[in-house]
């Protein structure tokens, strides 16, 4: 495979990986554990899912690490007492062993940053400075760790979103893919903040993305008109990982009801409509992105 | 006098705090009916706010800044009612929270604006509130409700935990219950022995008024 990431992706439709807070909540995460512990107390759990999502054909593994910026690991108590640096070194780290156990080193490893769970004023007290320390402090610690890519995920203030961009940019050339959460709402998609699709395409791409796209809150049939609207207002390469429906409570246990089989359909429409790459989110599993790999290859 | 009552429901939904203070202030200098510059007036701009919000037509910072400056308007007309002798009595008292393990508090501090909002009286006990604590606070400040966030499927189950401790404690008669979240909803509410679920921040400010009626 091209270790090249940007000219894979201008080359052909890559497969990210699938749900990984999902898989721990399965595998026996703790109420209110942080997932990013994880990496340090049962790191062949996480090694295992990363695993299983190359053996599935994910060409694109992402770290454990969405919740390890300062500012979110000090607002729990489960997280608090993790160090930034060890964690997120040792979330690379794991990502990279289960390409070598799976025996494809040629695949990419992408350093997960997701969102502070602050907000800038009105809303909250956060800091433009505040904020880019955190994510430059990740990043760069990613970085160090070996990441072939960077992904920002779920994101939904544009500030934010352009911050952690930019925060990335100050510590690597590697490239960056940036995915912002969106609702359908009568009036076309939008963030929590009210942030459009076409305002995330025109800030990230003017400042330097690699990639942008969309991830999480909605299921895969709500996202299908999402890559049409994305692929609307720009040529560069866009990416999409929904989840796997809504999820329903059953007995206490949230049960994501979309079968595989549908979702690679909706998966399948998106990459019609122009998505360059693709992957899931919460609830998706490696059997989902098993299916997607299959009708990727063979159509 | 409409026309200032639309002025001061205008601030709220332009979510201008600086204006709608003036305007309260200037409604208490002039002797006006302070109960219809509230209920025409302001509360309108908020209800406004809220439907605006639940169409998709606001968002966060919108929904914060109107509520915001509610609470400035409020401030400043809420001791001029009381010093009036038309005492307007507190809605209801509400003790809310983000369940223990559970940082998420957008959508808890969202309801205990619009509640504050709305006219209750609210003390928000913050993110990851152990159960035991909701319902000490609860005891002490004689509330009549229970407001309980929980957005992750591994902590929902603290909301009930609250309810066993109420029970435990033979109160659970006294104070109401209500459950909010992503990851809840009706059958949820039922199955854990809530008195209700609400979706958001305006149908919270519903279900809180229909609960302590």
């Amino acid at each position: 495979m091209d270790r090249d990431f940007r000219k894979l992706i201008g080359r052909k439709v890559v497969l990210f990986d699938g749900g990984m807070g999902s898989m721990l909540i399965a595998a026996g995460l703790k109420e209110g554990e942080a997932p990013e512990r994880w990496i340090l107390t049962e790191s062949e759990q996480v090694m295992g899912i990363h695993t299983a999502y190359v053996e599935a054909g994910a060409e694109v593994i992402q770290t454990n690490t969405f919740g390890a910026n300062r500012i979110k690991l000090s607002s729990s108590r489960s997280g608090s007492s993790l160090d930034v640096a060890e964690v997120n070194l040792k979330g690379v780290e794991l990502a990279r062993r289960a390409l070598e156990a799976a025996g494809h080193v040629d695949r990419f490893v992408a350093g997960e940053i997701g969102p502070t769970g602050q907000f800038f004023p009105p809303v909250g007290t956060l800091t433009a400075g505040e904020v880019r320390n955190a994510f430059r402090e990740q990043a760069r610690v990613l970085g160090h760790g070996g990441v072939d890519l960077f992904l920002v995920e779920t994101m939904y203030d544009l500030r934010e979103g352009l911050e952690a961009l930019r925060a990335v940019r100050e510590v690597s050339d590697k490239p960056v893919v940036v995915e912002f959460t969106f609702e359908k709402k009568p009036k076309g998609y939008f963030t929590l903040m009210g942030v459009t699709p076409r305002q995330v395409v025109e800030a990230l791409l003017a400042e330097g993305a690699d990639a942008v796209g969309a991830n999480c809150s909605i299921s895969s049939g709500e996202m299908v008109d999402l890559v049409f609207e994305f692929r609307s207002l720009t040529e560069a390469p866009i990416l999409f990982q929904p989840n796997a429906g809504n999820p329903v409570m059953e007995h206490g246990i949230a049960i994501y009801k979309q079968r595989p089989e549908e979702f690679a359909g909706d998966i399948w429409k998106m990459v019609e409509a122009g998505a360059n790459a693709v992957g899931g989110c919460c609830g998706t599993t490696p059997r989902f992105i098993s299916e997607i790999h299959e009708r990727l290859t063979h159509g | 006098m409409d026309e200032f009552l639309k002025s001061c429901a205008q601030s709220i939904i332009d979510g201008d705090g600086d204006v709608a203070e003036t305007l309260a202030k200037q409604a208490v200098d002039d002797g006006a009916p302070l109960i219809d510059v509230i209920e025409k007036g302001f509360a309108a701009g908020i209800r406004e706010v809220g439907r605006l919000w639940g169409e998709g037509e606001m968002f966060l910072p919108e929904l914060v800044m109107g509520a915001e400056a509610m609470k400035r308007a409020m401030a400043i007309l809420e001791p001029s009612i009381a010093g009036s002798g038309g005492l307007k009595e507190a809605a209801g008292r509400v003790v809310i929270g983000t369940i223990e393990g559970d940082i998420h508090d957008i959508g808890k501090t969202l309801v205990a604006t619009m509640l504050s909002a709305n006219g209750f009286e609210i003390t928000d006990l913050g993110a990851d509130v152990p159960a035991g604590r909701f319902v000490d606070e609860a005891e002490e400040k004689r509330a009549d409700c229970i407001a309980i966030s929980a957005l992750l499927t591994t902590t929902m189950n603290g909301q009930k935990k609250v309810i066993e401790e109420l029970e435990n404690r033979s109160i659970r008669g006294q104070v109401k219950v209500m459950v909010g979240g992503a990851p809840c909803n009706d059958e949820w509410a039922k199955e854990i022995g809530a008195d209700g679920y609400a979706g958001d921040a305006v149908a919270a400010v519903a279900l809180a008024r229909s609960l302590v009626d």
